[in-house]
């Protein structure tokens, strides 16, 4: 490993991480290669990404597998979501629709003691702001990151408190200028890393804070907006493509560096929709190269099996493997990163894979209502397992009774039985 | 008396008897190594147990676990299956695996299925196309799925039924699909075909069962056609009058039992294997099987109880964390239970292993011949006085040497 210098000044005593990153920043969008470390943690090389957890967990792994068969780092737990009054915002919790206000975040942060608290920002999802709500989208967030680094200040039994990363607002940096100000005055000892909710929000950073740890919330729905936003500097991300992709039956299947092939027609695909029946009789593993524990456990056939069984472990297994793919995508962004070649590489990964991740075209697991937002007049999310067979009464009736050599052939098509002779 | 047997595809051996019930503990070796009895059968229908991965399911201490024909005959096809080399290569298991016959699926999940001497002939449940499965069918079936113990197709009706002669009917019928499905079995020096007696509730007809189907002398037997709602005094004059009449030296399967009183007691009437879907499934509304009973963990009394699922547990969740397992807490199910999958799984884990020890612990006490004293524990932590413990269980243990309430 190359050699790691402290360009950002961190006093260890106040800051309970330390980031620091492989050499100072010359210019303002470029990859950076970092490490993250957390008192009584292993450290995490960046750029990674945190796993999106549900409840606890990564959405299909119990604690057992994804301690023994991944290499997750953190876990990112969310609260939040779209607008917000000046002291609450609006969340989807398992019992409906609340309002999450930020003097309860700092209780509930006080409880749950994760390494990373994200501060709450006043960011609208879906909409851009008017010029009145942009106005007041700084003075909140300000006010509320002060309570949430007020909040945290009790550091009783010896526990460290949790790293504090401060929202950077997605509006120009002059409409957020006194919160940004605050950030680099009079919150410096207390913030200790940033959140961005779009990439384009870099620009914003002030060049004191430029040292520190960034996580991007944004919307990064393949491995090139990932690679775009690597290459601008962003740290570490939440990828919500990762389960979205296993609910999807799909396999992911590229790597970083890309495969090297000269021959390449067309661009390969970012990964394989093991719902299709081609896969039913293969014993090749998911990915011919990779040594996740599904593709040295199982092959093909067992995967298209369990999903077209519904059965759960089919998006376990899935879930074990694409994240096995992203880990060893951003092991290989590092390196590159490292050793110079990550323009290179990236400009190769684009040429080799298509844009796009395949098309669903399975049903995915069973959907629970705090899973999704209700729109109106749609359809029903889980088909009926179970149908009646009443109505056939009446064929079963009028069926004449099959010779037993036509019904064997009959099973036979279905595949339930072979004749014996 | 021979208190062992062997055929080509198996062993067992007896190794301990309780000198005043009839429980035994003996060592059953199949193709995929030795399952030590009395055992229980986690159930993985669809050739996955419900979400757990197969080195999940070694972790629990299981070396036996069961598919269902009927559902890996519909998926993924027998056809997928010649291709895939059998079950074991398609779930990746390499411990043993028994499958059913496919007939008690027929009459349990197709209300429209009918009996004739040929076979069972039901609706297609994907396009409602009259089919028939034959004992010979399955017997094929069974063969490609390549199962270390394959069942017989049998003549399942209720036990309840008040139709004596279709029941008489049912059980001598059930003896002819043995003789046909001896005939069709190709793979008799790899898989291990049981018999299933049949007869009801009528201890006469079972009689008759036994003794015929004795006469066949398949590697293992089965008592089938019990655990459908009849009482449990009846259960327990079914298991006990046929384990009488059974070789000591065979095997003895009873089919779709899996509440803990129930092993245990059926234990002691000298039964050796069993099934149940219900510990899987119960785990997956939030219910916990624990020494002291179920608990079920989605109720709001839990939501703050950091205590383990079982404290006297070694589960991988239930372990604490310096000791390698994952210190998983009553409020962390209640958490996630009936939310996130992975709630399912952790007490799927439990249950399965709860049982697998439970059956570990009869072994011990067999092999110890303190099995009535374990008996007397096992009841007294359950129901605290011995006067609530079921009429039925009181009853059936009395028979076999064992005064609870004495």
């Amino acid at each position: 490993m190359a050699a790691l210098h402290n360009h950002s000044s961190l006093r260890q005593s106040s800051h309970p991480l330390l980031f620091v990153l492989q050499k100072s920043s010359t210019r303002e969008d470029e990859p950076r290669f970092g490490r993250l470390s957390f008192q009584n943690r292993v450290p995490m090389d960046t750029p990674h990404y945190v796993a999106v957890s549900s409840r606890g967990v990564v959405p299909h792994l119990s604690q057992d597998m994804m301690r023994e068969n991944t290499n997750i780092r953190a876990m990112y737990t969310a609260l939040e979501d779209s607008s917000s009054t000046h002291s609450a915002i609006p969340i989807v919790t398992s019992l409906g629709f609340g309002m999450l206000e930020y003097t309860n975040y700092v209780e509930a942060i006080q409880k749950l003691r994760p390494d990373v608290v994200l501060g709450m920002g006043d960011v609208l999802f879906g909409h851009k702001p008017g010029v009145k709500r942009i106005d007041k989208m700084g003075d909140r967030t300000l006010v509320w990151v002060k309570e949430l680094a007020d909040g945290m200040k009790d550091e009783e039994n010896g526990t460290p408190r949790p790293a504090l990363f401060a929202p950077i607002l997605p509006i120009e940096a002059e409409q957020q200028s006194y919160y940004l100000d605050a950030l680099q005055g009079e919150l410096v000892d207390s913030v200790d890393g940033l959140v961005l909710y779009d990439t384009a929000s870099i620009d914003a950073i002030p060049k004191t804070l430029r040292h520190l740890p960034r996580l991007s919330l944004g919307e990064m729905n393949s491995p090139h907006k990932l690679l775009d936003a690597i290459a601008l500097g962003i740290d570490i991300f939440t990828i919500s493509f990762i389960t979205e992709t296993t609910d999807a039956g799909i396999a992911l299947g590229f790597s970083f560096p890309a495969i090297k092939d000269t021959d390449l027609d067309t661009p390969l695909p970012l990964g394989v929709d093991m719902w299709s029946p081609t896969h039913a009789t293969s014993l090749s593993p998911l990915r011919s190269d990779c040594l996740c524990y599904t593709c040295t456990n199982h092959h093909q056939a067992f995967l298209q099996h369990l999903l077209n069984a519904k059965e759960m472990l089919g998006w376990v297994l899935l879930q074990l493997h694409n994240h096995h793919i992203v880990d060893n995508f951003f092991a290989g962004v590092r390196q590159c990163i490292q050793n110079g070649s990550f323009e290179d590489e990236r400009t190769s990964f684009e040429k080799t894979y298509t844009a796009e991740l395949p098309e669903k075209t399975g049903q995915g697991p069973r959907v629970r209502g705090y899973q999704y937002k209700s729109e109106k007049s749609e359809q029903r999310k889980n088909p009926p397992a179970y149908r009646s067979l009443d109505d056939r009464k009446e064929k079963l009736a009028e069926a004449a009774l099959p010779s037993p050599s036509a019904d064997a052939n009959d099973l036979e098509q279905q595949g339930f039985a072979e004749k014996a002779e | 008396m021979s208190t062992s047997s062997q055929s080509a595809a198996l062993k067992f051996e007896i190794v301990a008897k309780c000198s005043t019930t009839k429980a035994r503990a003996s060592i059953l070796t199949l193709p995929h190594g030795p399952v030590s009895l009395p055992i229980f059968q986690p159930v993985a229908t669809q050739a996955s147990l419900k979400g757990l991965t197969p080195t999940q399911l070694a972790e629990t201490g299981c070396n036996l676990c069961l598919n269902n024909t009927y559902h890996l005959g519909l998926k993924p096809g027998q056809e997928t299956l010649e291709k895939v080399g059998g079950a074991h290569a398609l779930q990746g298991w390499k411990g043993n695996i028994l499958t059913d016959s496919g007939g008690f699926q027929m009459v349990s999940l197709l209300k429209l299925a009918k009996v004739t001497e040929e076979g069972v002939r039901f609706l297609s449940p994907h396009d409602g196309t009259p089919m028939l499965l034959t004992p010979e069918h399955s017997i094929s079936l069974q063969n490609t799925i390549g199962s270390d113990i394959i069942m017989q197709l049998d003549d399942v009706i209720a036990t309840t039924s008040p139709d004596a002669e279709r029941m008489e009917e049912a059980m001598e019928r059930s003896i002819r699909w043995l003789d046909r499905c001896i005939a069709a079995h190709k793979r008799p020096e790899k898989q291990n075909l049981f018999c299933i007696i049949q007869g009801g509730l009528d201890l006469e007809m079972r009689k008759v069962c036994c003794k015929e189907m004795a006469k066949r002398d398949t590697p293992g037997i089965a008592i089938g056609g019990l655990s459908g709602g009849e009482d449990k005094m009846s259960y327990c004059q079914v298991v006990s009058a046929c384990t009488d009449l059974l070789p000591p030296n065979k095997p003895r399967y009873v089919m779709g039992v899996g509440y803990p009183e129930d092993l245990i007691v059926s234990i002691a009437l000298g039964a050796d294997m069993f099934d149940c879907v219900w510990p899987t499934r119960t785990a997956r509304f939030g219910n916990a099987v624990t020494s002291t009973g179920t608990l079920n963990l989605r109720h709001a009394s839990f939501a703050n109880d950091t205590g383990p699922i079982d404290a006297d547990c070694a589960c991988t969740c239930c372990r604490p964390e310096e000791e390698g397992g994952l210190g998983i807490t009553r409020a962390y199910i209640y958490h996630v239970a009936s939310k996130e999958t992975a709630g399912a799984h952790l007490l799927t884990m439990h249950n399965v292993h709860y049982l697998l020890s439970l059956m570990g612990k009869v072994r011990a006490a067999i092999t110890e011949d303190r099995y009535p004293e374990f008996l007397r524990a096992y009841f007294r932590r359950a129901y605290g006085d011995m006067a609530r413990v079921p009429t039925w269980a009181l009853t059936a243990l009395k028979e076999v040497g064992v005064d609870l309430l004495a």
